[in-house]
């Protein structure tokens, strides 16, 4: 599934991005399949928000984009959810997990939401003990720290099949040792997917082989 | 764990408990009430016209205009039109309509065996409006034997009430048919003389009935030569206690024999207070169907959060509406079960009780009682998948 924004700008940052230049709003940019993408950005200059318009959760932008060879606004409300359990996933900044369910039951709800899940469930712990999170499966997401909500957002959104993993500074609350572990288990599953990823940063990062590097 | 199972944990149906079971039980007296009206009005309705109960029910009624104060010394005011004739036995309750001749000369009886002489008066309805067979009701012209019919209230009011008081004997009907009085007709200068004989006795029509080819005849013989209107009329209906007759009579100011429509007066307490019944059911049901919305939007409103997360993460809103539809239909599937389970329940204890005075009614539930069941639940559900994908749609 190849991704394309075609003059993409945001309604609320239009006149910050007139007097930038910008990779990305406000061009045509194409998300090739399999393409591991790098968005860097400093605070403040939508990264989120584009996280946001690639996943269509968010309308408030003129411009395209297509996903597939269709505008996300021709997609209806099934199509969309089709999209979100078999082609892209995503790691939010804010994680978004339930707090009235246990780290286990939050990866649990990504793996069953599809009627003939990807992994077997004991995939779930075999994760968890990759990322160092075993011990909190069991406990409710609400008590968990925000490195530990990070990793279980993180094995939630691997639990899926997906041809675009789209992450919003995956890592921020990670030390060094636990984002290596992430982003190897991320790439793995990535290639055993052929599927490609776009993460926002603030910065630069040694964790992947970008294929390709944007500036927002 | 199966994806409903941690559904169940995310959409906390908990938190309208009340308003659920006010819901609950508000649906289930509803159709309670429903279906008990239903199944009220079926076995009345089988009680009046089922054929276990009921010989032929088919009754002869002679209509006759209300005399008012206003009509006395007006006798145009009491006879019956053309149209309005026309207009009567067009009635879809009037099976069979006959207008009462009645005679347009004197008539006098004389019974010499018996010192006794009347003046009386003829009328004639066709045939098949009377209740007695007999030979003898036959008449051509140059008979000189009449044939004529007396009420059997006549008989009983000469020997139960005007014999005893005079000290006169009484008669049996044997004997009062072997007599032959004679029948003087007459109309001015004209004058006819006939045998009369009493052929029978009718309980149906009560006035003294001459053949119709006679009273032809003798009106035509004797009469003023213009037509006269009748005054009154014999009809024959299937069910004499049917509300469209008596709204008819009332409205046209007609009367009859009470006796024969009184249960008409019975049918119409026992409709009204079935109407009532369904009335305040179909109320009931409105009241519930809005408790049941009410909670629907309490239960995805508290829990908007998570409902817009699940379709975030890619959860069908399809599947949402299904998982909440899933959580209500079984409840009141089985409440619509209940309320019908009574309803048998009573209805086969109600026809034991009935039986034992004689009267039948099918010892289940009736198929309108079914169909109203199932047309509720349909309606509630039809109604609740609205509710649940508008709310649903509002929150995505």
């Amino acid at each position: 599934m190849q991704i394309e924004l075609s003059a993409v700008v945001p309604v609320p940052l239009r006149d910050r991005i007139r007097e930038r230049p910008s990779d990305i709003w406000d061009r045509t940019v194409t998300f090739r399949p399999g393409q591991f993408v790098k968005i860097k950005a400093p605070s403040g200059t939508g990264k989120t928000t584009l996280v946001h318009y690639l996943y269509h959760i968010r309308y408030d932008y003129t411009g395209t984009i297509t996903a597939g060879g269709k505008p996300w606004g021709q997609y209806s409300p099934a199509q969309l959810a089709s999209v979100r359990q078999e082609a892209i996933s995503v790691v939010f900044q804010d994680l978004r997990l339930f707090d009235q369910l246990t780290a286990e039951e939050n990866i649990e709800l990504k793996r069953v939401m599809i009627p003939q899940p990807l992994y077997p469930a004991d995939k779930i712990r075999e994760f968890a003990e990759l990322l160092g999170v075993t011990h909190v499966l069991q406990q409710s997401a609400a008590t968990l720290s925000y490195g530990e909500r990070q990793r279980i957002a993180i094995i939630r959104a691997l639990m899926q099949p997906f041809q675009w993993l789209m992450m919003d500074e995956p890592f921020s609350h990670l030390d060094e040792a636990n984002t290596a572990k992430a982003a190897k288990l991320v790439e793995q599953e990535c290639r055993a997917r052929k599927a490609g990823f776009i993460l926002t940063d603030l910065d630069h990062d040694q964790h992947f082989t970008y294929d390709v590097t944007y500036q927002l | 764990m199966q994806f409903n199972r941690i559904l169940q944990k995310i959409i906390r149906t908990g938190v309208g408990k009340s308003r659920y079971w006010m819901a609950i039980i508000g649906l289930g007296v509803a159709m309670l009430l429903i279906l008990v009206a239903l199944q009220v009005h079926t076995d009345f309705n089988e009680l009046l016209h089922g054929t276990r109960n009921q010989n032929e029910r088919a009754d002869y009624l002679v209509v006759n205009k209300l005399i008012t104060n206003d009509m006395m010394g007006k006798p145009e005011l009491t006879v019956f039109t053309a149209e309005e004739q026309k207009d009567f036995a067009a009635q879809p309750f009037v099976e069979a309509f006959g207008a009462i001749t009645a005679a347009q000369f004197n008539v006098k009886l004389e019974a010499d065996q018996l010192g006794f002489s009347t003046l009386a008066f003829f009328e004639s309805v066709p045939d098949t409006f009377l209740d007695v067979k007999t030979e003898e009701w036959k008449w051509q012209a140059g008979q000189q034997m009449l044939p004529i019919m007396v009420p059997r209230d006549f008989v009983n009011m000469f020997n139960f009430g005007f014999a005893l008081g005079n000290g006169i004997p009484q008669f049996s009907e044997k004997t009062i048919q072997s007599m032959t009085p004679q029948v003087v007709i007459s109309q001015g200068m004209q004058q006819g003389q006939f045998i009369g004989k009493i052929a029978g006795f009718s309980d149906r029509i009560s006035t003294v009935l001459v053949p119709q080819s006679f009273m032809d005849w003798a009106n035509k013989a004797y009469g003023t030569g213009e037509v006269k209107l009748p005054s009154r009329v014999v009809i024959r209906v299937k069910d004499p206690s049917s509300i469209e007759l008596r709204d008819y009579l009332e409205k046209h100011h007609y009367s009859t024999d009470n006796e024969k429509t009184k249960y008409n007066k019975i049918r119409g307490i026992v409709q009204t207070i079935v109407s009532v019944v369904g009335f305040f059911g179909l109320v009931l049901l409105m009241f519930a169907l809005l408790v049941f919305s009410m909670f629907i939007q309490l239960v995805i409103s508290s829990c908007k959060k998570e409902i817009r997360l699940l379709v975030t993460l890619g959860t069908a809103p399809q599947r949402l509406q299904r998982y909440l539809l899933g959580q209500l239909v079984p409840v009141y599937f089985v409440t619509g079960v209940i309320a019908l389970a009574v309803v048998a329940v009573a209805q086969w204890w109600a026809s034991g009780v009935l039986e034992k005075h004689g009267m039948y009614v099918a010892p289940w539930p009736g198929v309108m009682t079914i169909a109203a069941t199932v047309g509720i639940l349909l309606l509630v559900y039809i109604v609740n998948w609205r509710t649940v994908r508008k709310e649903i749609r509002a929150h995505t």
